[in-house]
């Protein structure tokens, strides 16, 4: 146990970790790349910057945005989009592993906040998983790994809780702690290529549209000669 | 096209798992990454990035010689490849070396700092001007491509004469002089490698290569891109390197035959055995190959006939550059990270080699991907079975995600002890020796290297005074009435856990949960947890109480030693006034065997218990 929990948190952390900040890095550097070249060859440059700002800004801090429906999803959603970013970051035994292998440290949560968050984070994924079960709009709307990574995110906030403030064992604190790290490993290694990616691609979403949206001089009279159309107005 | 798009997906992915190295190498240092130590200051990658990437990037010379010099219209095809492969070359130079020098910020002191009796000096501004040089003479080929910069292109070209001149003379000078540097290592080199006339024959080898490597290029890049050989002139090539290479093979074996080592050759040593190897796949084998007018003509025997010269002449370089030194220096194997970086310098100049062939006209005729042409039906991608995009999209995608993956699995592969002691291993403290039977004296060699410490208790204690045990012996275990250093600080370089959570935890030890000592509702830190003597009430602290529960690790063997033996002996030296080189390393560091050891005694006897020392009054201890 003591080696697997070794290898989980060395050199498979470390694989998994740096795969989630290059693969981000690398969809993003994608994503402008062929934004740009599109935008390169378009025939209108004009920028609606003001708009896609506010609207950036609306889906970054989605106060106003979400609550339009579903509400009472989209404030647990919130809530648990707040914890699951916040506590990981800031807990104070991860901060210290970073300090004792790296050398870097930051301001670390309270204790109680942490504990706090930690089991907000865990009662809000456990209501959006009921909900997402039983509430018809959004169980239609669901698809199977919708499920899976709501059970994939909590492990980690599960075990780490208990293994953080539950008086338990060695043996068992060795075993959860393992869970938690290899969970959390999986978590790093899939994020770059599921939709968990839109940590860092959402706050782009805006800008990559609209620099996407852009056509080449022409290219409606293309579109019609392509479909033997010719001259039809589009 | 997917040749070339796979040869890429490869070369990417040595190319990130390389830049995963390099950045160890520059956040950690050479410690991390390489097994070089002072004995062996020049290993693989002085041999195969320097020594054999200059000798490779000969072709440029060789080829601009051949066609300007001596005016063989013919081989202008293989020009402009051959000038490209030789920039590419210098740049790896250039990049492979500035991973290995220890300080590469300070590779700009060469041209102001001058030491003109150096053959380095020699070879490092060589490298440098003919780097410059080789950019001057190919950028005329990627201007091209661009109008704006096309009065820039038309003064380069009317200055190429004298810069092919130029190259020439560079290269004659510094290929010749990376055989000098070896000259004044005349016993550490092994005799059938070592000669006088060393730079000679490094300068006809690198004609040869030089001569080949623009051959292996040249039926690399039409295999991958699928175009007809150019078996016609690479013949013509072969031919040439025949000739220099009996040249090379004379000079070399009249030169041994000479000073008289002949026999060496024969005599079984696996030197003798390298040496053959060495001759017969760099030398002797294509020679005679292509000395034949109806093999040198035929391209399977090229290929075999110039890779045996590229491979046999890199394992001269490296022979020289190290591997035949052995012996004479420590024991060296290249670690996996040395060759990581070497294999991705060479990819990464091969990949920009690709690029410059595909947006630019270095050949004539640039190759053309077939699956972008227009009419050309969407094919799948066989790994994730979907349309990736255009081919240019569809490679971008792929390399990138080898890049990182690549990238990823460098770092993980790093060794975890190597990277967080910055390059030292775990090495567990062995007791120091007792050498008197009054347990007096101590030989302290805690990994048991070739150095020891001799430290008197008596001699101690006589000059600063009784209360001065407890400055060593500041803290014992649990049960013990004396524990030496090496029962707490149990590693010999990296800082350890002073509590031992292991045992404290396990079953078989006092199987104690996590709040039995750590308050609840608090952060689980060292300071949230119960003094060790809430448990053990007769653990007595000879010093700090605080210090040593506060801090959660406690500093290795050496720092620890070192901090309390040369703080107090600088103070000593200045208090002393017979002993004024008393902080000095030597005044405790010894070398070889201690001289009481040799009575029989073994390093790792058992220690007598402490039990009944009488130990000073502690009780005002860390005050």
């Amino acid at each position: 146990m003591g080696f697997l929990l070794q290898f989980a948190r060395g050199p498979l952390f470390r694989l998994c970790f740096i795969i989630m900040l290059l693969g981000l890095a690398r969809i993003l550097f994608l994503d402008f790349w062929g934004a740009q070249k599109v935008y390169r060859r378009a025939g209108d440059k004009k920028m609606p910057w003001r708009l896609i700002a506010s609207r950036t800004f609306e889906w970054v801090f989605p106060v106003k945005r979400v609550f339009r429906n579903r509400q009472v999803y989209s404030f647990f959603s919130i809530l648990f989009h707040i914890g699951l970013i916040i506590v990981p970051v800031f807990l104070f035994a991860h901060i210290s592993l970073w300090k004792s292998s790296v050398g870097i440290s930051w301001p670390a949560l309270p204790y109680w906040w942490a504990f706090w968050l930690t089991a907000a984070t865990i009662v809000f994924a456990t209501l959006m998983l009921v909900e997402r079960l039983v509430v018809k709009s959004i169980h239609s709307l669901s698809r199977g790994q919708d499920y899976l990574w709501l059970l994939l995110l909590l492990l980690p906030f599960v075990t780490g809780f208990v293994c953080a403030n539950l008086n338990i064992s060695a043996g068992v604190y060795q075993f959860l702690m393992l869970v938690h790290v290899l969970s959390g490993d999986l978590i790093f290694f899939m994020t770059p290529f599921t939709k968990i990616a839109h940590c860092v691609l959402a706050p782009f979403s805006q800008v990559i549209d609209a620099l996407a949206w852009k056509f080449p001089p022409k290219t409606d009279e293309d579109i019609c000669a392509t479909l033997s159309k010719k001259g039809a107005p589009v | 096209m997917n040749r070339v798009q796979n040869t890429k997906l490869i070369l990417w992915f040595l190319t990130g798992f390389a830049a995963a190295v390099a950045l160890n190498r520059y956040v950690f240092g050479l410690g991390v990454t390489t097994n070089l130590s002072d004995r062996t200051p020049w290993g693989f990658w002085i041999g195969f990035d320097v020594m054999a990437g200059v000798a490779l990037a000969a072709g440029g010379f060789v080829t601009t010689a051949i066609f300007y010099i001596m005016k063989r219209e013919e081989c202008h095809p293989m020009v402009k490849p051959a000038v490209l492969t030789a920039f590419l070359g210098y740049l790896a130079v250039v990049a492979g070396l500035l991973v290995d020098l220890g300080l590469p910020w300070n590779i700009w002191h060469m041209i102001i700092y001058w030491n003109p009796h150096s053959p380095l000096f020699e070879v490092g501004w060589c490298v440098m001007l003919y780097t410059t040089v080789l950019l001057l003479e190919f950028s005329p080929v990627p201007l091209e491509k661009f109008s704006r910069y096309a009065r820039i292109r038309d003064f380069l070209m009317k200055f190429r004469f004298p810069l092919v001149l130029l190259g020439i003379m560079l290269s004659t000078l510094h290929q010749s002089s990376l055989g000098t540097l070896f000259l004044i290592m005349r016993y550490r080199l092994y005799p059938l490698w070592y000669s006088h006339i060393l730079p000679v024959e490094f300068f006809i080898s690198a004609v040869a290569l030089g001569l080949m490597m623009v051959a292996f290029e040249s039926l690399a890049s039409h295999w991958l891109y699928r175009r007809e050989p150019e078996t016609h002139l690479v013949a013509k090539l072969c031919r040439a390197a025949a000739w220099v290479l009996a040249i090379y093979f004379v000079a070399k074996m009249t030169d041994i035959t000479v000073s008289g080592k002949l026999g060496l050759i024969f005599d079984g040593k696996w030197q003798s055995n390298l040496f053959i190897v060495e001759v017969l796949v760099s030398t002797i084998i294509p020679a005679a190959l292509f000395f034949v007018p109806k093999y040198r003509g035929n391209n399977k025997v090229q290929w075999i006939g110039s890779s045996m010269v590229v491979i046999g002449m890199v394992l001269n370089r490296i022979d020289v550059g190290g591997l035949a030194m052995l012996d004479s220096t420590a024991s060296y194997t290249p670690s996996w990270m040395e060759i990581a970086i070497s294999l991705g310098v060479v990819s990464a100049a091969v990949l920009v080699f690709l690029f410059a062939i595909e947006n630019f006209h270095v050949w004539d005729i640039r190759p053309e991907d077939p699956e972008s042409l227009p009419h050309t039906l969407p094919s799948f991608d066989y790994s994730s079975r979907t349309w990736l995009g255009i081919p240019s999209v569809a490679s971008l995608t792929k390399h990138t995600l080898a890049f990182v993956l690549s990238f990823a699995l460098g770092m993980a592969l790093m060794s975890g002890n190597r990277l967080h002691a910055e390059g030292i291993d775990q090495i567990t403290v062995k007791p120091a020796t007792v050498v008197d039977s009054l347990c007096d004296t101590l030989c302290i060699n805690g990994n048991r290297d070739d150095q020891f410490v001799e430290f008197s208790h008596e001699g101690h204690i006589s000059r600063i005074g009784k209360d001065s045990c407890r400055v060593c012996h500041h803290l014992s275990l649990p049960g013990d009435k004396l524990s030496s250093c090496w029962e707490c600080h149990t590693s010999m370089y990296k800082e350890v856990d002073f509590f031992k959570h292991d045992w404290h935890t396990s079953a078989s030890g006092a199987n104690l949960r996590c709040d039995d000592c750590h308050t609840p509702g608090v952060t689980r830190t060292a300071q949230s947890a119960k003094k060790c003597t809430a448990c053990h009430p007769a653990y007595k602290f000879l010093a700090d109480e605080k210090n040593a529960t506060e801090k959660y690790y406690i500093p290795s063997y050496v720092d620890a030693m070192h901090k309390l033996c040369v703080s107090c002996h600088t103070v000593e030296a200045k208090k002393v006034k017979d002993k004024p080189n008393l902080a000095q390393c030597s005044t405790c560091h010894r070398i070889g065997t201690p001289p009481e050891l040799k009575a029989g005694m073994k390093w790792d006897v058992t220690l007598p218990h402490f039990d009944n020392v009488v130990l000073p009054d502690v009780g005002q201890a860390g005050k």
